[in-house]
């Protein structure tokens, strides 16, 4: 569904990814783990076109997604949660997910969405006139995520979804991405720095590290391999 | 019964400033729409004001388009058409021009807020000596039958004492209190306008959106203008004009806009009717030539007392 080969990407001369290639196949849940500065919001940014590459090519459903425009890659089935959440402050928490399906795939499709995203997270219902900027970091991340299904997307692209959430709210949003993969069908590109709950939903992980893919596989190798156990899972 | 004359003096200031103020109003949402979307400070605001007074001086006055309406409201729909025509201009020039200092192209640029200031201002210059030139120096007015007759209101029933409501500036009044509340429902309930208001509060989700955000700036920046160049139009038919008029009026918008809540287009409206009743309640008191100095006063008041304006957000959660 997604394929990067050789993807680079500098920001005046200081280079934040070099040669990075990664596939996401349709239906799968894929983790990219790394730590901090390691360019996996850069990834993202340069999947979305918020971020010019230097070189290397995205492919997106077969056809090049660097020539199309920013604003067209939503239209294309692509959703993206950024880092923050970044909800709309001065929206309501209804108009925010109006504006997750102003994609034309989710526009016929508000009212069935809604009550998805609501099955999901009962806690946005109770809030739909409530003003973005007035809710808790967790009930951000939510409507952030909950935006992101509006406009009923291929692929789902999570970056950060537990930052600065107590880690009771970080696992019931871990567990709704998990269910979103299972129930959903939906496939999940899930950027983290907490590799250890990454790494245990997801179908196939890789781990970025200084802007380089130093390892990937399945995840069962990713969780034996001695590396990860050491640097990142603490054991 | 009669009434005292400072009483009834104080009613027609009273309606002279609910009058102008609605009309600042709307020309405060005009600026506060595209400061509010765009975040870029607009010099030539003032000018698009001017362009909006001379285009309805010349297709009503000069060129009679409209006088098959007959003389009162041909001014209107005169002014009212300034609205289109200059949406039109101000999306190419935000096209050719804006664009280039600001929305997606300019946010990875850190100097981006001096080019605009720049671009803005040279805009301004161009606008007013370009109309110099094409206009003339010499000061014109959209002449209406309106601009010199009132209503008279009798006022507590005494013969001698009436109400005086100026049928320009009321005329003025009404159609900019519609076309306020017209925008205001546009912003608030279109998708087009909520997508305005999410382009304005996150320009880098809303492109995760699709929404086109250097489009969505165009179009602010169109109907910013287009409001502005209505007002100018209704302004224009009781206040005399030149090409440098922009200057009396852009620093009223800038307090309104300020006075209202940067970003927030029902502020801006009301900052710009606190503008105006200042304006005229202050000529009770003080001598005319304090009137905008009483502005000012005001202005630092109530920034003092409420820095985010009557209708910012304090604070908020990121």
């Amino acid at each position: 569904m997604l394929e990067i080969e050789r993807l680079s990407v500098s920001y005046g001369g200081l280079s934040a990814l070099r040669e990075v290639s990664l596939r996401v196949g349709a239906g799968e849940f894929i983790a990219l783990v790394g730590p901090n500065g390691a360019g996996k919001t850069t990834l993202f940014k340069a999947i979305s076109g918020t971020v010019a590459p230097a070189s290397g090519r995205i492919r997106y459903e077969g056809r090049d997604l660097v020539s199309a425009a920013p604003s067209e890659r939503a239209h294309l089935g692509i959703a993206h949660v950024p880092e923050g959440r970044q909800v709309f402050p001065s929206l309501t928490v209804l108009e925010n997910l109006e504006m997750g399906a102003y994609a034309a795939a989710g526009r016929g499709g508000l009212e069935r969405s809604l009550e998805r995203i609501f099955a999901l997270f009962p806690m946005l219902a109770d809030r739909r006139r409530q003003l973005a900027g007035t809710l808790s970091g967790g009930e951000q991340q939510m409507l952030a995520i909950g935006r992101g299904i509006a406009s009923l997307p291929r692929l789902l692209m999570l970056d950060e979804p537990s930052m600065g959430l107590a880690p009771t709210v970080a696992d019931l949003i871990f567990e709704r991405i998990a269910e979103l993969h299972r129930d959903g069908g939906l496939t999940v590109l899930l950027v983290e720095q907490r590799v250890a709950e990454a790494l245990q939903s997801c179908d196939k992980g890789y781990v970025l590290e200084t802007g380089r893919i130093v390892l990937e596989g399945p995840r069962q190798a990713l969780l034996a391999d001695d590396r990860v156990r050491r640097a990142y899972l603490g054991m | 019964m009669s009434v005292g004359p400072l009483f009834l003096a104080f009613f027609q200031v009273l309606i002279a400033g609910l009058l102008v103020g609605a009309i600042y109003g709307l020309m405060c949402v005009g600026l506060g729409l595209i400061f509010g979307v765009m975040r870029v400070i607009n010099f030539a605001q003032g000018d698009f004001l001017m362009l909006g007074m001379y285009f309805t001086f010349y297709v009503v006055s000069a060129f009679g388009v409209f006088s098959f309406l007959g003389p009162q409201a041909a001014p209107i729909a005169g002014a009212l058409l300034a609205g289109p025509v200059l949406f039109a201009g101000g999306w190419i020039l935000h096209r050719l021009l804006i664009s280039r200092v600001t929305g997606t192209r300019a946010a990875a640029e850190r100097e981006a807020g001096q080019a605009q200031l720049i671009l803005t201002l040279g805009i301004a210059l161009i606008l007013e000596n370009g109309a110099l030139i094409v206009f003339g120096s010499t000061p014109t007015a959209v002449h209406t039958p309106l601009s010199w007759s009132a209503w008279m209101i009798p006022f507590f029933g005494g013969a001698s004492s009436v109400l005086f409501v100026n049928k320009a500036r009321a005329v003025a009044c009404v159609v900019s209190v519609l076309i306020g509340a017209a925008l205001y429902w546009f912003i608030g309930r279109t998708r087009l306008g909520k997508a305005l208001r999410a382009a304005a509060d996150n320009s880098e989700a809303a492109l995760y959106m699709g929404i086109d955000v250097d489009r969505a700036h165009s179009v602010a920046f169109g109907i910013g203008t287009g409001i502005t160049a209505i007002a100018g139009g209704l302004v224009a038919t009781y206040y005399t004009f030149q090409p440098y008029v922009g200057f009396d009026f852009v620093i009223i918008m800038y307090a309104g806009v300020v006075l209202g809540g940067l970003g927030s287009i029902l502020g801006a409206f009301w900052g710009g009717m606190t503008i105006g009743l200042v304006q005229q309640l202050a000529t009770l008191v003080l001598p005319m030539q304090l009137q905008n100095a009483a502005i000012f006063v005001v202005f630092l008041l109530v920034v003092q007392l409420r820095p985010q304006g009557f209708f910012g957000r304090s604070a908020e959660r990121v």
